[in-house]
């Protein structure tokens, strides 16, 4: 396994990147800035453009870049990327963030983990690039959000443009849109604290068959009313549109619970567990987190007695022994 | 003792046959001075679909007020005007934020009639299109060329809800009266909004237009595009656009407020049509002086690639949209494995469908291949049209019928070599159904 040349794939035909993150996390402005830090070029053509559904603020959503000297024809989406961004490492349990990568492409994951340890734990051949985006936005933005550090990685993997023009472009586009100064200077903190954090890797951990792309094989039977089935939780994994990091407890052990049944009534997934109680009518006991809690914080809001709570919560890595 | 007694002073004005005209009750050259230009000179800016519809209306000096509703995410044309209009190059430009997308046509028809030489865009998609609707249909029969309503295509069949971008909304109102035009990559959609007004307020159309662009696939996705300097555009639009004959509120010609006998309104739908028969001659000529003045390609019926000399083709793509491209990336391949000649036109022309240009453009191919991309419960808004431009042919070219990205579904190039082997079993003479769908290269 070799890894892919991406400057010369971008002279020679199209140069196609994919992103999967959540809404809100920032994929969205990643893309953007890398669109427009090489359209600086004049001899370099950029098509980029998000996808997202209906969905809130915590949805899987991906964007798509296509970087070329060549006027750029195709409009459909990249299914065989040559690199391949997880902004957030939630989105991943739901989509294969390598899926139609070759072998010898070019991965990008804002994480505290080490390449070493991602291409193992997701099996990716490659090269892979690793920055902890978030921890960065939360020194230096007061969040944690990865965009700024997801676009420092990103182009220096591609290359073509220093530190210097990295930040110049990036600042330069939080300008237009009126961003206060003392924003701009915070921003410009990230941009060369990332430099400093980015890890890099070249790894060959692919199983056979692992990251195949996608096939369709048709919509089967769609009965009048299947739509339901595929909007509602049942079937949708609502769990994944919540925030990275954080889970929703339930915590009563002086049993504090009235049995006013706000948080039975109100939870839009049905998934607080309660019991019949003589006196109060029903007794909650729990809430079952691990598939449709999207951290919606209606529970939150409507309990009486607080028992309620969102923490944070790491989610467990699972270390993969290289095969 | 002599009394003074001031009253109202009398307007200039002078009696038509539809009605009082007042040619000074707005100064439009005091419009004209409190414009402040976006652009002093020609640039590369990068921006989305939303981003370039908002630019060129904001870039016309007679773009005063921007009446709209949010309908977020498909356009944020509202939220771009309105941030412009709060900074320091808003000037006298003003936004009507209205309650609903009703309330906003309503209004498109009254400020539209108040002022006949100004320009009245808005911008909606889908159900706000739907909502419109009741107005719209007034609106493409009142004379009003002025006005003009940008959609974001998006699918109009809305259960089940889906936000992604298919013309369904726009071919499900071809008959409100409005031209409309379809653009793909944004270049194309800053250029057609310039040129739009200055068709449909042409006295001999005197039609209101309908620019409209595939919802996320051309409303989200960046890239670069060239806009021109405010003072190029207004002397561009100002030799087209002459002060309106009519007066403000035509009575007699159109549907605001009047209720005639069925014997009128018969002939008032006779001059509708033929004002909309009229763009097919002017729209080319405005095409024309855009591509002279500014050195890309003005409005045109249809984008055409890779036409043999001969016109004879032996499989023609008919579609509309970004789609498009993808075609034009497996076009070259297709062709040279297949020793075909494969050609195709994205139509730009909505309504009213240039079926003349495009049975002069296929009239030679063997097979068309039209791709639909709106849901219809027949082989598809597009080939109907395409079909009745072929019908006069005493040999006309068999068409395939295919539907590709309802809702807006990603038409993959997969998917395009799918159709175009589909259409090629037509070239041997072979049975194909009425329709087909197709989606990732499977044909379902």
């Amino acid at each position: 396994m070799k890894p892919l040349e991406l400057s010369q794939i971008l002279t020679d035909s199209v140069l196609e990147i994919r992103g999967d993150g959540k809404a809100g996390g920032g994929l969205v402005l990643a893309f953007q800035s890398l669109g427009n830090l090489y359209l600086r070029d004049p001899e370099i053509h950029v098509q980029e453009w998000p996808f997202f559904s209906s969905a809130r603020r915590g949805a899987n959503i991906r964007s798509f870049l296509r970087i070329s000297r060549r006027p750029i024809q195709a409009a459909c989406e990249v299914t065989r990327p040559t690199v391949s961004v997880l902004m957030d490492e939630g989105a991943a349990r739901s989509v294969d963030f390598a899926q139609g990568v070759p072998p010898g492409g070019t991965f990008i994951l804002n994480t505290r983990h080490s390449p070493e340890e991602c291409a193992r734990h997701y099996r990716l051949s490659g090269r892979v690039f690793t920055v902890p985006g978030d921890d960065i936005g939360v020194k230096h933005l007061k969040a944690p959000i990865g965009n700024v550090s997801v676009y420092v990685t990103a182009a220096r993997a591609i290359g073509g443009f220093g530190i210097e023009v990295l930040v110049d472009a990036f600042l330069q586009m939080l300008k237009k849109r009126h961003v206060p100064q003392a924003v701009v200077d915070r921003n410009r903190a990230a941009l060369l604290a990332t430099a400093e954090s980015i890890r890099e890797g070249v790894f060959d951990e692919q199983e056979p068959g692992r990251h195949g792309a996608a096939s369709f094989a048709g919509y089967g039977a769609l009965p009048v009313g299947a739509q339901t089935a595929l909007r509602l939780s049942q079937s949708n994994r609502t769990a994944d549109y919540a925030p990275s990091g954080l889970r929703l407890r339930f915590e009563d052990p002086d049993v504090k619970c009235n049995g006013c049944a706000n948080c039975i009534t109100n939870c839009p997934e049905g998934i607080i567990r309660w019991v019949p109680d003589a006196e109060r009518g029903v007794l909650v006991t729990g809430v079952d987190v691990s598939t449709f809690c999207k951290l919606c914080g209606e529970c939150i809001a409507v309990c009486p007695e607080t028992l309620f709570k969102e923490l944070p919560f790491e989610e467990p890595w699972e270390e993969v022994v290289a095969s | 003792m002599s009394k003074t007694v001031s009253g109202p002073i009398p307007l200039e004005h002078r009696t038509t046959d539809s009605g009082e005209i007042y040619p000074g009750a707005i100064d439009l050259e005091r419009v004209r001075q409190a414009h402040i230009p976006l652009y002093e000179k020609r640039e590369q800016i990068t921006a989305d679909g939303n981003t370039a519809a908002a630019i060129a209306t904001l870039q016309m000096w007679r773009c005063v007020i921007f009446a709209g509703f949010p309908i977020t995410p498909s356009t944020k044309w509202i939220e771009t005007v309105a941030s412009h209009i709060a900074g320091p190059k808003g000037g006298k430009k003003r936004i009507k934020l209205m309650e609903a997308e009703h309330a906003v046509a309503d209004y498109l028809a009254g400020a539209s009639a108040a002022c006949r030489d100004l320009i009245f865009p808005t911008a909606t998609s889908s159900v706000g299109l739907d909502h419109m609707t009741e107005t719209t249909r007034s609106l493409g029969a009142s004379g009003l060329g002025n006005a003009m309503i940008i959609d974001v295509y998006r699918a109009t069949a809305n259960y089940p809800l889906c936000i992604e971008g298919d013309p369904s909304d726009a071919l499900a109102h071809r008959d409100d009266g409005f031209i409309q035009i379809s653009c793909r990559g944004k270049q194309q959609i800053y250029d057609t909004i310039l040129q739009a007004p200055v068709l449909g307020m042409h006295p001999d159309v005197m039609t209101p237009t309908m620019p409209g662009y595939y919802g996320l696939k051309d409303s989200h996705r960046n890239a670069r595009l060239i806009v021109e300097p405010d003072r190029e555009i207004h002397a561009f639009q100002d030799a087209w656009i002459q002060p309106c004959p009519l007066p403000g509120l035509i009575n007699g010609d159109t549907a605001f407020g009047n209720c005639v006998t069925s014997r009128w309104f018969q002939g008032f739908k006779l001059a509708q049509k033929r004002r909309l028969e009229r763009v097919l001659e002017l729209l080319p000529r405005i095409g024309a002086d855009f591509e002279r003045r500014f050195g890309r390609p003005g409005l045109a019926f249809f984008d055409s690639t890779e036409w043999p000399a001969d016109g004879a083709a032996d499989l023609a793509v008919v579609s509309m949209g970004p789609d498009f491209g993808t075609f034009e990336s497996v076009r070259e391949a297709y062709a040279a494995e297949t020793k075909l000649k494969v050609a195709g036109i994205a139509v730009r022309l909505l309504t009213p469908f240039p079926r003349d240009a495009v049975r002069r453009r296929l009239e030679r191919a063997k097979v068309v291949l039209v791709v639909n991309q709106a849901h219809h419960s027949g082989r598809g808004h597009l080939t109907l049209d395409v079909a009745d431009a072929l019908s006069d042919l005493a040999r006309p070219p068999r068409i395939v019928s295919a539907f590709a990205g309802l809702g807006g579904a990603d038409v993959s190039q997969p998917t395009w070599e799918r159709m175009l082997e589909h259409a090629r079993g037509a070239l041997d003479g072979g049975t194909l159904p009425p329709w087909a769908l197709f989606h990732e290269g499977v044909e379902l």
